[in-house]
């Protein structure tokens, strides 16, 4: 049958009016509407049975569960739906920078506390016995025995219920199941929270989306932000010769932390930097725990392909330079390392940067310069000073420094110290190091040298007087040295 | 006396279930004032460690935490030095010897002391033994 072209367009708008008048006056409900929604609540599991507290206690292990990544790297996904985790808070001692031994409270006997790993629609089976009041071996100065509690940011149950204070000696389980995709923070949720939080009781449960990612990563890393605020144990206790360090409760009020690190160690991954290679796609799950900054983070020479806000892949974005965050808040964010190099991760408010919040992805040492190749042929065995005070100077630089500084080998994330005497006066370089926040507010060379290295500052060491003068010495007897004989033990990372 | 007794024991009731109605505030609140040396020391002695929740409206400064800290001198049975205040959460833990005194009759002497200041108690848990906080209704 023919039809007529302009009674076939008519028909075809008189059809499309008739359906949108059909949609007008009846509207169908938004579920039925979005049957394939992801997020559609009648599918999502919200009951649980009450959670069970007895005074059974854990023995063994601290950290037990197939879906846990104990470190920076993140173990695949385990495939089944129960995950079955075990979390036990305890006190100890750990390091948080170096010589700052800091009396913490954990999960799992680590800060962070271990990463889980699940899928939506899994359900997470947990289990935490209070071992707070258990003698850790070796150091017995820890925080006196209290209430902890766990509040799972992924789940959607009763705070009541699930997340109730128990004392030590007491075990809580309780189960839930995880309906939507994220990274999701988990904290001790006992008053004061601040202080549990501000003592290491964190930790990230990441929930892939039910059919996994839309992207395939070839290298995965959970990055978590937080703050310490510590002050030196005002009862002069000692660990390993080493002063021990608690918690600061007023600067903790204030919001003025003395540390602000990734996975909870100041320039942690400057020491042990992240590996991938040129051309890997990197997928980080940072997570900033708080509690109480705002964490800018940025990725120096890439930019973040995607960035998935709260770890949700239709929360994304392209293309982003920094991602924002605040406490409590995270994201996935992926980028291809697109060439060999030190990639530096850092947090952009850059007081934060100063206080510890840098690591480094490595992909490997840049090829050399045939001038730089030339020079390093040229070096001889490293040499070593006599006098004690130049040698601990030495210890301590090769200890705290090397990350970021060389000596004769060029610059790294800080200038080669090589000549750093014959550059700066005593008066400069004791300012410099006592105190490099209040340099880079008045001194201009000090500014500049901000400038000149990519706007990274230098992290305040906390350096007494007398390490400074050590390193002095050391520096002092570097430039005495003939030209050519001196460098630091390591090339580049 | 046995009927007062009677009556006595479902105010506690009364007053437990209502606590217990929002655990979460009441587990808190035990979090807030569990002070680990006490019950410790408790524990040594065969005493026990009554948790309280405070009723009424709290100055929460310096001197009205020593007011109430003050409350617990002079009472039979008492562990003298043991209470342990937290304004923040409006709560009070207190150890006592159960064979001097009961937890019902504790509450009545404290809650004598503290009415002056326009506040009651609320009764949390009570700890006998270790890891174990038992709802005051039991």
């Amino acid at each position: 049958m023919h039809i007529p072209p302009l009674i076939r367009v008519v028909s075809f708008c008189a059809a499309g009016l008739l359906l949108a008048a059909c949609n007008q006056s009846t509207p169908k409900p938004a579920v039925a509407a979005t049957s394939a929604d992801p997020y559609d609540i009648s599918k999502m599991v919200l009951k649980s049975d009450p959670a069970k507290v007895t005074s059974e206690r854990h023995t063994g292990p601290f950290a037990e569960g197939a879906s846990l990544s104990m470190g920076n790297e993140l173990k695949p996904l385990d495939p089944s739906p129960v995950k079955v985790v075990r979390l036990d808070t305890t006190h100890k001692i750990i390091e948080i920078a170096p010589g700052v031994k800091f009396s913490a409270w954990t999960f799992g006997n680590q800060v962070p506390g271990p990463t889980i790993r699940a899928r939506v629609g899994d359900k997470i089976k947990f289990s935490m016995t209070n071992r707070s009041d258990e003698v850790m071996p070796g150091v017995n100065m820890t925080a006196a025995p209290m209430m902890h509690s766990m509040d799972f940011h992924a789940a959607m149950v009763s705070p009541q219920d699930k997340y109730r204070s128990i004392a030590p000696g007491q075990t809580i389980e309780f189960e839930f199941t995880a309906n939507y995709p994220g990274v999701f923070m988990f904290h001790c949720g006992t008053p004061m929270i601040l202080e549990h939080i501000a003592s290491g009781m964190y930790g990230a449960l990441i929930v892939e989306p039910r059919g996994g990612y839309p992207t395939k990563a070839d290298r995965e890393y959970i990055v978590t932000q937080s703050e310490f605020y510590v002050k030196p144990d005002p009862q002069k206790r000692k660990v390993d010769d080493q002063p021990l360090y608690v918690l600061d409760g007023d600067n903790l009020k204030k919001a003025l932390p003395s540390y602000t690190v990734f996975n909870g160690v100041h320039n942690g991954m400057v020491k042990h930097p992240l590996p991938a290679k040129p051309g890997e796609r990197v997928r980080l799950f940072i997570l900033n725990v708080g509690p109480s900054k705002t964490s800018s983070f940025h990725v120096v020479g890439t930019i973040f392909d995607r960035v998935w806000m709260d770890g949700n892949p239709d929360n994304q974005f392209r293309g982003m330079q920094t991602v924002l965050l605040g406490s409590s808040s995270s994201a996935i964010v992926e980028f291809m390392v697109p060439e060999a190099g030190q990639y530096i991760m850092v947090d952009h408010h850059f007081a934060n940067a100063s206080q510890g919040a840098i690591g480094l992805i490595d992909a490997g040492a840049v090829k050399p310069s045939e001038t730089n190749d030339l020079e390093h042929h040229n070096m001889p065995a490293t040499s070593t000073p006599t006098e004690p005070a130049a040698v601990q100077g030495k210890l301590d630089f090769e200890s705290k420094c090397l990350a970021c500084h060389s000596v004769g080998r060029g610059k790294k994330l800080g200038p080669d110290l090589l000549g750093v005497t014959k550059l700066r006066t005593d008066e400069w370089l004791t300012k410099w190091l006592k105190s490099p926040e209040k340099m880079l507010e008045t001194d201009a060379d000090a500014k500049a040298l901000l400038k000149e290295f990519n706007n990274i500052p230098m992290p305040n060491q906390n350096l007494s007087d007398t390490e400074i003068q050590q390193y002095l010495k050391y520096f002092h007897w570097i430039d005495t040295q003939p030209p050519g004989t001196i460098h630091s033990a390591e090339g580049s990372h | 006396m046995r009927a007062a007794l009677h009556a006595l024991g479902l105010i506690l009731l009364s007053y437990a279930s209502a606590a217990s109605a929002c655990g979460h505030c009441v587990e808190d609140k035990v979090a807030a004032v569990y002070d680990y040396a006490v019950v410790t020391q408790a524990f040594k002695q065969k005493h026990q460690v009554a948790f309280f929740g405070i009723d009424g409206a709290l100055v929460v400064n310096d001197n009205s935490r020593r007011e109430i800290e003050a409350i617990a001198r002079d009472i039979p049975g008492l562990d003298k030095g043991s209470m342990r205040v937290s304004l923040e959460s409006a709560a009070l833990s207190v150890a006592f010897d159960p064979a001097r005194t009961s937890f019902a009759k504790l509450q009545s002497a404290l809650e004598r002391k503290l009415a002056p200041k326009k506040l009651s108690l609320l009764p949390m848990r009570v700890i006998d033994e270790p890891a174990k906080l038992k709802t005051v209704s039991k």
